[in-house]
Formats: C-alpha cells, sequence, structure tokens
C-alpha cells in the first residue's frame, strides 16, 4: 500500500518509513506542510500519517483543507501532546486515529493497518454478518457461532470478538483494544485486556481444539485461522 | 496629582453637578431679582397714586391751601411718597421737585443732582386743568434691595460651588487612594509578589466587588502557578529515580552481557523503564491540565446506573480473576453533569485501588445513592484499610504508602482522582471501616433536567 508520512523530523521519518516498509508498505515522505498537502492532493495514497506540529502548514490545518478538498484518504496523526482535548481536537478536524509520541513501531503499523482495513469496509455499507474460518457473527441477532455451535458471550466479550473480527487477519494492540472496546483512553494498571481475552479464548476454543486468537509478543493479538 | 483628579470618574461627575447647580441657581437668582424690582415698582406706584388722591380729596373740599397742606404732611409721614410737586403754569406752589413740563401717567424722573445718578418713579395728573400734581418715590432703595439680594445669591451660590468642588475632590481621592491601590497591587505582582491582594473595605461597593473579584481570580492563578510549580519539582525529583535504574540496567548490560540474548534482554527491560517514564510525564501532565479546569465545555448528561454497569462489566472479571468479588449496588439511579472520558477514568482508578491494594479473597462494593439532591457514588472494600493519619496524604500527586511501594505506580492515581473530583465541583470522603476496610466516597450535586449546557 501506498502511505505518505509527512513529518518534519528527519530521525522520527527515518525510522517510521523503515518500519513502514519492512510490514510491507511503499511510504513517500514529506518534510512540510504545504509539500504535504500538494502531495496528499494527489490522492493515490492509501494512508496518510501527519505530525501535528508541521512548518508551513500545521497538520491539523493540511487535514481540513484536504476534507474540504475532498480528500477521504484515511489519516493517522503523530503528536507530541497526550491531553484530551488535543485528540479530540484532532478527530473533529477529521483524523481517523492519533497517536501519541513516543509510540511503539508495532502500534504505528497496527493501526495504519487497521485504518486502511475500516476504510475498506466503510465502502461495502454496514455488514450484517461477520465471518472470519468456521466462526460467525450475526450483528442483529448478536450471536455468534462456531462450527454450527452456538457460543454465548457477555456484552464485553461480544465487543472484543466482533473488533478482532472486523480487523481479521491483521494485529490489533493492547491500546487499541481499549479503545474500542472499552472506551479507556488511558493505560489501566490491571489485566482488563488479558482477563477478557483469555474468557473470550476460553469459550471459542471450548468444543474446537484450533486457536483463532493469536497473541502477538510486543504487539497485540491477531485473530486468524491458520 | 492633581491632573489625574481632574480625569478621574468622580471629579466629572462632581463638575457636571455643579454646572447644573449654577446653571439653576443663575435662573433663580435672575427670577428673584426681576419679581423684587415688580414688586418694588408696584408699591411705588401704589404709593404715589395714594397720595394723588389723598391730595385731590383735599383740592375738592377744601381748595389749593387744603391741598398745599395735605402735600406737606405727607412728605413727612412714613408709608407715603418721598417727592410732590404741585404747579401752575410752570411755577411751583408745593413740594420738593423744581417745576417740570407737565405729563400724565406712570413717570421715571432722574433725580435731580443724586450721586451716582438714579431716578424717581411716580404718577402725576391734573387737578384742575391747570393745577398739575406729581407724586413719587426714589428707585434707590429698590436699586440697594436689588444689590443686596444678588451679593446674598452671588455668596451663596460661591459657597455651593466651593462645596461641590470639595466634595468632588474628596470623591475623587478617595477612588483614586483605592484604584491606586488596586494598581500597586497589580504592581508588586508583577515584581512577583504573588501573594499580593487588592484591599477589601467590607462595605459591598462597586469598588470593593471589583477588589473581590481580582482577589479571586489571584487566588486562582496563585494556585494554578503553585500546581505547576508542585509539578515541575515532583516531576524533577521523581524522575530521577526511574532514570537512574535504566541507567543502570543499560550499564550492568554494558557490563556483563555476553550474548545476544542479554541484550535483548537488557533492551526489553530499558524500553519497559522508558514507558513507565512516559507513563509518568503523561499522569502528571494529565493532572495538571485537569486541574487547569478548561475541560466543563465537554460536559454532558450521563446516567451512573448505565455508567457503572460498564465499568463493573469491565471490571468484574478482572477482579474474578484476582480472586475479588466486585459487585455494584443501585440504591437509587441518578444523573450527574460531567466529563464522561474522566469520570470513568475516577472510578476506575478507584476500582484498580481496590483490586490492586487489597489480598486475595477481599469484597470491593460499588454503591450509587442519592440523598438530600446530592449523588453518591462510593467504592468500598472490606480489606485492611488504610490507617486514619495517612488519609490526608493519600491525595498528595506522588504519595505511596510504605506497604505499596513494592508494587508498580507513581502515586499519582487518586491525585489525579482528586483533580477530576474538582473539575466536577464533587467532595470526597475517605473512610475506614468498621472492622477494616476502606471506603472512598465521591459526591456530586445531582444534575437538575432544567440545567442545560
Amino acid at each position: 500500500m501506498k502511505i505518505l508520512l509527512v513529518e518534519d523530523d528527519t530521525d522520527i521519518a527515518g525510522h517510521v518509513s523503515h518500519a513502514l516498509a519492512i510490514a510491507g508498505h511503499d511510504v513517500d515522505s514529506a518534510g512540510d506542510g504545504l509539500q504535504g498537502l500538494s502531495r496528499a492532493l494527489s490522492g493515490e495514497y492509501a494512508a496518510l500519517i501527519l505530525d501535528r506540529m508541521l512548518p508551513g502548514l500545521d497538520g491539523l490545518s493540511l487535514m481540513k483543507q484536504l476534507r474540504i478538498k475532498g480528500v477521504e484518504t484515511p489519516i493517522l496523526l503523530l503528536t507530541t501532546m497526550a491531553g484530551i482535548d488535543d485528540r479530540v481536537a484532532g478527530l473533529e478536524a477529521g483524523a481517523d486515529d492519533y497517536l501519541v509520541k513516543p509510540f511503539a513501531f508495532a502500534e504505528l503499523v497496527a493501526r495504519v493497518n487497521a485504518m486502511t482495513r475500516r476504510a475498506d469496509i466503510i465502502g461495502r455499507a454496514a455488514a450484517t454478518k461477520l465471518t472470519a474460518a468456521d466462526l460467525e457473527m450475526d450483528l442483529i441477532a448478536r450471536t455468534v457461532h462456531r462450527a454450527g455451535h452456538a457460543i454465548d458471550l457477555q456484552a464485553q466479550e461480544f465487543r472484543l470478538l466482533e473488533y478482532l473480527m472486523r480487523n481479521a487477519g491483521r494485529a490489533v494492540t493492547r491500546a487499541m483494544l481499549l479503545e474500542h472496546v472499552w472506551k479507556l483512553n488511558f493505560d489501566p494498571r490491571t489485566n482488563i485486556v488479558e482477563t477478557h481475552m483469555s474468557r473470550l479464548r476460553a469459550k471459542l476454543d471450548r468444543q474446537n481444539a484450533k486457536d483463532l486468537i493469536h497473541t502477538i509478543r510486543g504487539t497485540g493479538y491477531i485473530l486468524r485461522a491458520d | 496629582m492633581r491632573i489625574r483628579l481632574i480625569h478621574t470618574e468622580g471629579f466629572r461627575i462632581s463638575a457636571i453637578f455643579v454646572a447644573i447647580f449654577a446653571l439653576s441657581a443663575a435662573i433663580l437668582a435672575v427670577s428673584v431679582l426681576v419679581i423684587v424690582d415688580q414688586e418694588f415698582r408696584d408699591q411705588i406706584v401704589q404709593f404715589a397714586n395714594a397720595d394723588i388722591a389723598a391730595v385731590k380729596d383735599g383740592y375738592q373740599t377744601d381748595g389749593e391751601n387744603e391741598a398745599r397742606e395735605v402735600i406737606k404732611q405727607r412728605m413727612s409721614a412714613p408709608g407715603a411718597s418721598d417727592f410732590f410737586l404741585l404747579q401752575r403754569n410752570g411755577r411751583r406752589l408745593a413740594g420738593n421737585l423744581a417745576p417740570m413740563p407737565p405729563r400724565i401717567g406712570i413717570l421715571t424722573l432722574p433725580y435731580p443732582g443724586a450721586r451716582p445718578p438714579h431716578e424717581i418713579l411716580g404718577t402725576a395728573t391734573f387737578l384742575a386743568p391747570d393745577l398739575y400734581l406729581f407724586s413719587g418715590s426714589d428707585l434707590y432703595h429698590a436699586r440697594l434691595a436689588r444689590q443686596h439680594i444678588l451679593r446674598v445669591l452671588v455668596w451663596v451660590f460661591a459657597g455651593a460651588v466651593m462645596l461641590a468642588i470639595l466634595s468632588g475632590v474628596l470623591v475623587s481621592r478617595g477612588f483614586l487612594s483605592r484604584t491606586d491601590a488596586i494598581a500597586r497591587a497589580c504592581g508588586a505582582i508583577m515584581q512577583g509578589n504573588l501573594k499580593a491582594r487588592v484591599p477589601v473595605r467590607g462595605t459591598q461597593d462597586e469598588l470593593d466587588r471589583l477588589s473581590q473579584a481580582i482577589n479571586a481570580m489571584l487566588d486562582r492563578i496563585a494556585a494554578l502557578m503553585e500546581n505547576v510549580r508542585q509539578v515541575t519539582n515532583d516531576i524533577a525529583h521523581d524522575l530521577r529515580t526511574p532514570v537512574s535504574h535504566l541507567r543502570h540496567r543499560l550499564e550492568h548490560a554494558r557490563l556483563h552481557a555476553t550474548a545476544t540474548a542479554d541484550y535483548d534482554k537488557a533492551l526489553e527491560t530499558a524500553i519497559t523503564a522508558s514507558d513507565e517514564i512516559l507513563a509518568l510525564f503523561t499522569a502528571l501532565l494529565r493532572i495538571a491540565q485537569i486541574e487547569g479546569g478548561a475541560r466543563r465545555a465537554g460536559f454532558a448528561s450521563i446516567e451512573l446506573a448505565d455508567f457503572l454497569h460498564q465499568l463493573r462489566d469491565i471490571f468484574g472479571p478482572v477482579a474474578d480473576d484476582a480472586r475479588h468479588t466486585l459487585t455494584l449496588s443501585i440504591l437509587q439511579d441518578a444523573s450527574i453533569r460531567g466529563d464522561r472520558e474522566l469520570l470513568v477514568q475516577l472510578f476506575s482508578n478507584l476500582i484498580e485501588n481496590a483490586i490492586v491494594h487489597t489480598p486475595g479473597g477481599t469484597r470491593i462494593e460499588i454503591v450509587l445513592q442519592v440523598e438530600k439532591n446530592v449523588v453518591t457514588v462510593s467504592v468500598r472494600d472490606n480489606g485492611p484499610g488504610v490507617p486514619q493519619e495517612e488519609h490526608a496524604r493519600l491525595f498528595q500527586p506522588l504519595y505511596r504508602r510504605e506497604a505499596s511501594r513494592s508494587r508498580p505506580g507513581y502515586g499519582l492515581g487518586l491525585a489525579l482522582v482528586s483533580a477530576i473530583a474538582e473539575l466536577h465541583d464533587a467532595k470526597i470522603r475517605v473512610e475506614s471501616m468498621d472492622g477494616g476496610g476502606f471506603c472512598l466516597s465521591v459526591s456530586v450535586p445531582m444534575a437538575s433536567p432544567a440545567r442545560s449546557g
């Protein structure tokens, strides 16, 4: 996938480009806001990664300009500011996701992947059923079946599984799960993710030997049939 | 000083009042003078008419000699005219005026030989076709009276203007001295004395209210400054520890690592350590930001029963895994106004504290109750509790109980709780339960349905 990185810190830009290249992406870089805007306007990118503080044109203004001009490319905003208001301002200005520096590269890659995936899904309208391997989720009846057997899930487990299935085949991080499944925008001191994940796994794998949810060390989890 | 005085509002208002007063006083003075003058003239004419009637009466009864007699009497009588003239064919028969060309009616004549020149007012008539009579009085008295009145008015006027200016100056100086006090306090603060405050008289007048508002603002600014100072100090102090740990580990790896695996392990712990340092920064910044109080705009109505059920669903399994039980009791549902995200963090902190700081088997209970429009959410446990004397210190940033120093964390959880509670005007109460255990309650006024925004 072609990704545009707009970042004035050449050190960070180099590391990020490298990490994305390893993850199989084709990365273009721009060092200031105006250059970033003119490149992004071409519309040839699958995702944009924008630093919030940029020379020439800051990240928020750049995003607003793009959205006004009808460019709907998914945007991941990078920032050094951890404030709640900053995140809200970023999302309201049109960012699809938000990452506070410093971040783990695995986190960045997972978020970029999830973001481009999300853009695909929006095109396919709202699905009422999700499937992955022998797992089937009915979003309207709120039921889950594995190989034909009904699995009884608590509300939290259902939402966790739904998020994993929507991102099937892609890694999701702990922070992504906390934000999207439990709406927690801070780092809890207890093992919320691990606890709920182990319960979900136990229920999914009761009748079947094959694991669907895999732990990726240092990154998070992935739902994958293999 | 003098020029500043003239530019004060008090002085300006006094000046306007003086001008209005002067104008009305002038109108009054002119009216009084005109009326008094008219009154004098009327009286002189009345006297003259009465005298002429008396002389005429005498003449008609007893002839010319009687008329002369009456004039003689009248000239020395009080309450009669000063001047008379009875003449025939340009020759004076009686009176004290020189003969003159006969004109009848109300006349004004020059006073013969008077210094300064003044006038005689009177009436004239013919007693017989050749017998001419004039009777009149000196207008000098009227003029004296007029001058007298004018003098009194001028003095009164001058006195009033002086008084008005004086009171204007006094009021302005009072005002100036108080505004100067405000300016001095502001100056002192600019010089760096953040404890300076504007003096308040306690009279509740407009300047007092202004002073109180300024003082309240200064208190807030001082609190924020103190907060920033505190946080800066805390960061400086407490960052040394994790950073030096990190350094030791890295140094240790350089000295003792022999295989790639050793380096890997060292790097991993180093990354974890730096993450912890960053988390400390984030938490401190977050507290400072919340204490700045800029987030009230994001307040919305929150249904607490639903809100707490969600938290119970999130943390229930976590508590179970730690062999605790987490229960929720809704005694009465209520809504409050608040920032959902911050409140989630507040109650998550309380629940996590209860889970992390108590031994397995502890019962943790979340209770929602309403009393007299005050909503209280308590998180209580039957664990070992916290000694009374430590309760106050629990909310200080970076305070950690001796017993919990071995556990992860920086002692910022309750400082954050306290900051979020303050933003919501909520009161926090800490209690030790009977027979051990700990209870932390957050009380907020209930959101009234009428309030919006």
